[in-house]
């Protein structure tokens, strides 16, 4: 505990006892974050507070209670603020379109916002940007001809505009295939600079590939904060594969190979202990956590 | 065919005639100096070897993405033709840039307002010329046979709405990504309410002076236009700005609505009013000034 909170108040991105209400709803509780350079994965169910977490982070919500420290600057002051945000790089999770635009012009849009004002160099991050997600191709596409997948790229691609030093990215992988997945994961580990990231998902296997950091967050406070090896280790010694279901377990589900992944406390009749993953890490801390 | 003549090259020209392969390099990567570039494009216009060995030099990489940035600049263009007007006017590009996205500045919605307020002027200009009668609303002292009301009600409504698109959240898909950019809400907001409370103001006026009424209505017309937007923006720096919106278009509606019943809504824009008005745009800006931090976009409570 010592160790962490040493970690939090030296980290380059902090977060302490964030709290945050809708109405009766607590969406963040007493979290505190600390985010270093490099990819930070974000797990946790619907509803526990992620998108919350990361709105305020990215300084467009601000929390009921709790203090936020982004390179040593602080958002509560307007000058501050806006400093951060000259150094940041935001995928929301419901990112709007205006749909008219074609693609390029929407990227020129958020580029002026980001105040890139020279016509060529915006034409130039455009270019760059259009080129890691691999819609190059598509800059005269207008947006509301895109595919899912294709906008969900281009959300990544205007986070990635004016090389940002802190990246926030809400749920980036959903509507992307596997392919995409596959080269969304390639080119965060290639970003220049090695901007501070976090993103948040569903996908435990996005963060086993990618994150060299995990925090878990459930019913809006932090659960775990640790390395992806760990988060597995939680499950260490309860995990087993067995030929049958077993009601005693705290989790039971059918894998591809036809027979039953176990977690609980109880070995199955004639079950095998295996080797935990970072997803069942993450369903053991989220059973232990709705168990109290 | 192939080989020009080797004393085209000038004074780039190695001893064969030809520019050796530095000198191709160095112009492939942009480092030769403007006269040796001047030289080297003279020779490669009529000497196809020196185009073929040329090709080699050029970075692939770069070639790709210099492909990239002229697609970009020609998928974004130079704009509207009023874009280019205003950017020769000596307004800033990316100001403009800012502006493509406003809802009430797009062709449809300014045909949806000439839509209203040809219906409302065409009304009171079908009571003037007796094509139908006006009901009770429509008498208004000194003006006989004219029924102004609708149009006086919804003239300064059209134009709030106007402004109220551009700077509710609601009407901006993207608003969250400006909420979290460098860029000021503030300068944003007013930039976008300011030109769409232009573009309204235009077909109203127009439509004022079109009408068969008092000669100085398009003028009566403005002040109450420009302080219904004003109070909407400076009771945003106070409220959500739907509220802030709903507000103002209530304080316009309710008196309009009980002096048109009352058979007197040409009050509305007279000297009394216009004084009133006046007032309120003044102590809007003062609110707008002193208050407009509240105006800056993100950081906010309210979602």
């Amino acid at each position: 505990m010592d160790e962490m909170a040493l970690n939090v108040s030296t980290a380059a991105v902090r977060a302490e006892g964030l709290s945050r209400r809708y109405g009766a709803t607590r969406a963040l509780d007493g979290v505190d974050i600390a985010l270093e350079r490099g990819i930070t994965g974000l797990l946790g169910p619907n509803g526990a507070g992620k998108t919350t977490l990361l709105s305020i982070l990215a300084t467009v919500n601000e929390p009921d209670a709790g203090r936020v420290s982004a390179f040593g600057l602080d958002p509560g002051h307007a000058a501050e603020r806006v400093e951060i945000r000259r150094r940041l790089g935001y995928l929301p999770q419901e990112l709007g379109y205006h749909r008219h635009f074609t693609v390029a012009a929407f990227l020129d849009y958020v580029a002026i916002l980001k105040e890139i004002t020279d016509r060529r160099r915006r034409a130039e991050e455009v270019a760059r940007v259009l080129a890691a997600v691999g819609l190059e191709d598509r800059a005269r596409s207008r947006i509301r001809a895109l595919s899912g997948g294709m906008r969900q790229r281009l959300g990544i691609a205007q986070a990635l505009l004016g090389e940002p030093d802190l990246l926030i990215l809400d749920e980036p992988t959903a509507g992307l295939d596997p392919e995409q997945r596959l080269r969304f994961r390639e080119l965060l580990s290639s970003l220049p600079g090695d901007p501070v990231t976090v993103l948040s998902t569903h996908q435990a296997d996005d963060i086993a590939a990618i994150c060299p950091h995990v925090v878990v967050l459930l019913k809006g406070q932090m659960h775990f904060a640790g390395t992806p090896a760990e988060l597995a280790a939680a499950a260490a010694g309860r995990v087993w594969a067995a030929g049958e279901r077993d009601d005693r377990a705290h989790l039971s589900w059918r894998g591809g190979d036809n027979r039953w992944r176990h977690i609980g406390d109880h070995p199955p009749t004639g079950a095998e202990l295996v080797s935990p993953t970072v997803e069942d890490g993450y369903l053991m801390l989220s059973h232990t956590a709705g168990a109290r | 065919m192939t080989n020009s003549s080797p004393g085209a090259a000038g004074p780039v020209a190695g001893a064969d005639g030809h520019p050796g392969e530095d000198l191709l390099a160095s112009y492939a990567a942009g480092t030769a100096g403007t006269v040796t570039v001047w030289s080297v494009e003279a020779h490669l216009t009529g000497c196809a070897r020196c185009r073929s060995a040329l090709s080699a030099h050029v970075d692939a990489e770069r070639l790709a993405h210099n492909r990239s940035v002229l697609l970009v600049r020609a998928a974004i263009g130079d704009g509207s033709r009023v874009r280019r007007v205003l950017r020769r006017c000596g307004l800033p590009d990316h100001v403009l840039g800012l502006l493509a996205a406003t809802p009430s500045l797009r062709r449809s919605w300014l045909l949806s307002v000439m839509g209203v307020l040809a219906v409302v002027a065409g009304e009171a200009a079908a009571v003037r010329y007796g094509w139908i009668t006006a009901g009770s609303p429509g008498r208004i002292p000194g003006y006989p046979g004219q029924n102004l009301a609708p149009f006086l009600l919804v003239g300064p409504l059209l134009v709030l709405a106007g402004v109220a698109a551009a700077f509710l959240p609601m009407f901006d898909p993207a608003c969250r990504l400006a909420a979290a950019a460098p860029f000021s809400g503030f300068a944003l907001l007013l930039a976008r309410s300011v030109s769409a409370l232009a573009a309204a103001l235009v077909p109203v006026a127009a439509a004022a002076f079109l009408l068969p009424g008092p000669g100085w209505l398009p003028v009566a017309l403005m002040l109450p236009s420009l302080a219904l937007s004003a109070l909407a923006l400076a009771a945003a720096t106070a409220l959500p700005p739907r509220a802030a919106a709903v507000m103002a278009a209530i304080l316009w509606t309710v008196p309009a609505l009980l002096l048109a019943v009352d058979d007197v809504p040409l009050l509305i824009v007279q000297r009394n009013a216009q004084f009133g008005c006046a007032a309120t745009l003044c102590a809007c800006a003062v609110v707008l000034v002193a208050r407009h931090d509240r105006l800056e976009s993100g950081w906010m409570r309210w979602p």
